[in-house]
């Protein structure tokens, strides 16, 4: 699946970094690469760029990027159904525990 | 000369890896800011006296990696090539060494002279970190010293371990890191063959094949040029091949997977970072500022702070330096008998200088601000919050800010642009600011609208005006985006760096930065546009009407009639004078030679001539418009400058909002301009935007006009 179809609190490996030469570029100059664990920490206000979490690095990026990139799901943020997800996703108060 | 002699040195590392601070910490006052050549990226230059040896310092821009793909990047690695400084200093973050690393390495790769500066040690040691220095020394073949800028500690150290480098005293093993075997056996064959053309004796062969296996761009133009390419591009070929087969991707993933895997390594090794349990204090602050719903609202806050600390406080600022100039006028003035003479000094140097200074105390408070933020680590969030709304107007989320300061003035929301990195994202915001209504047009819309609107309309028609402004700055940078600029659009991959508390000096230095580079790059530029208008105001200069006001004044003061009426008449006669001087200048034969061309949009040869002394500053519209509609006035007790427009025959509601609508969107003032061409580079796109600002407000004053003629 592709980082853009994560949810809030989603953990994912990355898989493929996509083709398209710069992104790939700036996403391995900034450390994820295949293999690197990350965490879908929370979606702008507005609900465009989207900000990750791993080793230590905070990383923004839109969903035109995120969708450039493979991940394999580790573990789902625990809701159930789709909406119910999205409605705690809105109402979070910062990152999911 | 080793051993004796001055040592260049150059400062690499990640953005907010503190290599700015390092910077300061090392060089002190003795620094001087320029721009590295063809691009306009600060190069910061400093040195330091140390053991007395002068040891000049080169701060590089913060960059994650040495690829060709951004500006920075290439003047990082051209820089290092090119100029071959005698120590590379490789400032890392402690407390985030496996990201740093990552570029550590590729200096290794360029074999320089490397030192690794372990900054924030502070940090390091407060978060419990432990790094074996020493392991982690002979992994990476450069000696490594602990640093704090913050706190000044290691200094000393460092400057040490630079001169002992520089002078062979301290031996740097160079490491060569081994790439995966596929990758290994490409690097070594591609490496001999290009050791056999003799072009490139001299450069590191093993570094050029590592490029042209990660598809560097660069790399690949210069080995190209060569009969030996042939055989190159066939053995890089082979590689692709070998390493899709093997690892199912191409040697320039690899080779970064490769460089990954070797720091990892060295991680494991030499650093033990105790179990990170609780969330950092950028986790909290981000749960309040980054959140759903608090985000946007804590946004605005911080911009309109920005905003009101630069335009409400910087405001009694510019007019104490307006005042001051004023008063130095009123002091020169009688010093200087020869009228010609006193006007060349007072009106036209003292004025234009004057021009350039009043934007200081805006430049220097929007600074402060904008370097805190930056500093601090919000700028980013802030890209972060705003950038969905930015991104439909193909614009970065960090244009928001310096399109916002463009309402108080568009100088230093221009020079506010350099925090984009992109170039195409730089050029559209530089493009789109001059739309955003700045405060120097306010009074003529105040002017207009109070004139020909009752009060209730007024404030809806300014309201219009602004919002005009908003939606054809937004569309120029969408159009500039999605034509001209559309091939260098950048990714939004962007790093929420962990917030820090500025130091004072930093933000200091930053203001301090960017005024004197305005004074010294923009500064003369403007002095001399503004004095060629006011040349053009005032020459021709016609003695006819200086003799005509002479007789005129000699009758007055003949006549019998009471002082006051003298008094009445006198200035009548003089700003009579004054206006036909004016229409007699170079300014008012432009405005006249004008008018077939701005007559369909109402205006007659008075607003024309308004409208070319405006390029000094949009204030001066108001003002030229007040000593030209002024004639024959004066004498009919319509004294203020609103009534005698209402009641000139030449002057509608439709030319009043027409004209509204061409002051803000015409050509900006020279002040802009001037500041516009340096942050550009280059005239060729500054001449055309001119040309398509006219072009707009043309149009658009034309259908206002014409509707207004219709409707009202």
């Amino acid at each position: 699946m592709k980082l853009s179809e994560l949810h809030v609190g989603d953990r994912a490996e990355v898989s493929a970094l996509g083709s398209e030469p710069i992104i790939r570029r700036r996403l391995m100059d900034l450390g994820l690469i295949r293999g690197t664990v990350l965490k879908v920490l929370r979606v702008a206000p507005l609900g465009d760029p989207v900000e990750i979490v791993y080793k230590g690095l905070y990383l923004t990026l839109r969903k035109t990027e995120a969708e450039e990139i493979g991940v394999n799901l580790i573990e789902s943020c625990k809701a159930s159904s789709g909406r119910g997800r999205r409605m705690r996703a809105m109402m979070r108060f910062g990152r999911a525990s | 000369m080793r051993g004796s002699g001055d040592i260049t040195v150059a400062l690499t590392g990640n953005p907010n890896a503190g290599k700015s601070s390092l910077f300061n910490a090392i060089t002190g006052a003795h620094q001087r800011v320029g721009n590295f050549p063809g691009v306009t990226i600060e190069k910061l230059e400093g040195y330091t006296d140390f053991q007395g040896r002068r040891i000049t310092v080169v701060d590089l821009p913060g960059t994650y990696s040495l690829t060709p793909y951004s500006p920075e990047e290439i003047v990082t690695r051209r820089y290092i090539i090119d100029e071959k400084p005698d120590v590379v200093v490789n400032v890392v973050e402690g407390a985030n060494l496996e990201r740093n690393l990552l570029l550590t390495m590729q200096l290794m790769e360029m074999e320089v002279d490397l030192l690794v500066a372990l900054n924030m040690i502070d940090e390091v040691e407060e978060r419990g970190i432990s790094i074996d220095v020493k392991q982690l020394q002979k992994l990476l073949g450069s000696h490594i010293v602990p640093t704090s800028a913050r706190q000044k500690r290691g200094i000393e150290a460092l400057l040490g371990h630079i001169l002992g480098i520089a002078d062979g005293r301290i031996e740097i093993d160079k490491n060569k890191i081994a790439f995966s075997l596929e990758v290994e056996q490409a690097v070594e064959k591609i490496a001999a063959l290009l050791s056999h053309e003799r072009e490139l004796d001299g450069k590191n062969h093993r570094w050029l094949a590592i490029k042209l296996l990660e598809n560097d761009r660069e790399v690949y133009q210069e080995v190209q040029k060569y009969p030996v390419w042939v055989k190159v591009e066939l053995a890089l070929q082979e590689a692709i091949t070998e390493c899709e087969r093997m690892h199912r991707t191409d040697p320039e993933v690899l080779i970064t997977e490769d460089r990954h895997a070797f720091i990892r390594g060295a991680m494991q090794e030499c650093v033990v970072t105790p179990h990170a349990g609780k969330a950092s204090l950028t986790d909290y602050i981000d749960m309040v500022v980054l959140n759903r719903v608090l985000g946007l609202p804590v946004f605005f806050v911080v911009v309109w702070s920005i905003f009101q600390m630069t335009f409400t406080l910087g405001a009694p600022l510019t007019t104490g330096l307006e005042f001051l100039f004023g008063l130095a006028g009123k002091w020169l003035t009688p010093l200087l008998p020869d009228p010609l003479v006193r006007s060349i000094l007072v009106d036209g140097v003292l004025a234009g200088v004057g021009g350039v200074v009043v934007f200081l105390p805006n430049i220097v408070l929007l600074f402060v601000g904008l370097s805190f933020l930056e500093a601090s680590g919000y700028m980013a969030r802030a890209a972060f919050v705003i950038d969905k709304v930015m991104h439909r107007f193909g614009l970065h989320g960090k244009s928001f800010i310096p399109m916002v300061t463009g309402f108080g003035c568009s100088i230093p929301a221009i020079m506010a642009t350099r925090t984009l990195k992109n170039r195409a994202d730089r050029l559209a915001t530089i493009m789109a600011i001059p739309f955003m209504s700045c405060g120097a047009k306010l009074p003529l819309y105040v002017l207009l609208a109070g004139a020909f609107f009752p009060p209730a309309t007024a404030a809806n028609v300014m309201f219009g005006i602004y919002l005009l402004g908003i939606c054809v700055g937004l569309w120029t940078a969408w159009m500039l985006k999605s034509t001209v600029l559309k091939s260098d659009s950048e990714p939004f991959v962007m790093e929420l760096p962990p917030y820090r508390w500025p130091t004072f000096a930093s933000v200091l230095f930053q203001a301090r930065m960017k005024a004197l580079m305005y004074l010294k790059k923009a500064g003369t530029l403007i002095l001399a546009a503004v004095m060629l208008i006011w040349a053009a105001s005032n020459f021709p200069h016609s003695r006819e009407i200086d003799a005509r006001l002479t007789r005129e004044k000699a009758s007055i003061e003949a006549s019998p009639a009471a002082p006051e009426a003298k008094a009445a008449k006198l200035g009548e006669a003089a700003t009579r004078a004054q206006a036909d001087q004016l229409e007699y200048s170079i300014a008012g034969r432009g405005g006249k030679l004008l008018e077939p061309v701005i007559r369909p949009l109402g205006f007659d040869w008075r607003i024309g001539i308004a409208l070319v002394t405006g390029l000094a500053a949009k204030e001066v519209v108001v003002s030229t418009l007040g000593t030209i509609f002024s004639i024959g006035h004066a004498g009919h007790g319509a004294v203020d400058l609103s009534s005698i427009l209402r009641n000139d025959p030449g002057f509608s509601q439709a030319t009043a909002l027409s004209l509204m609508v061409f002051t803000l969107l015409y050509i900006p003032c020279v002040a802009s301009i001037g500041v516009m061409k340096k942050e550009v580079g280059a005239w060729k796109p500054v001449l055309a935007y001119t040309g398509y600002v006219l072009l707009v407000a043309w149009v658009a004053s034309f259908l206002t006009y014409r509707i207004a003629l219709l409707m009202l």
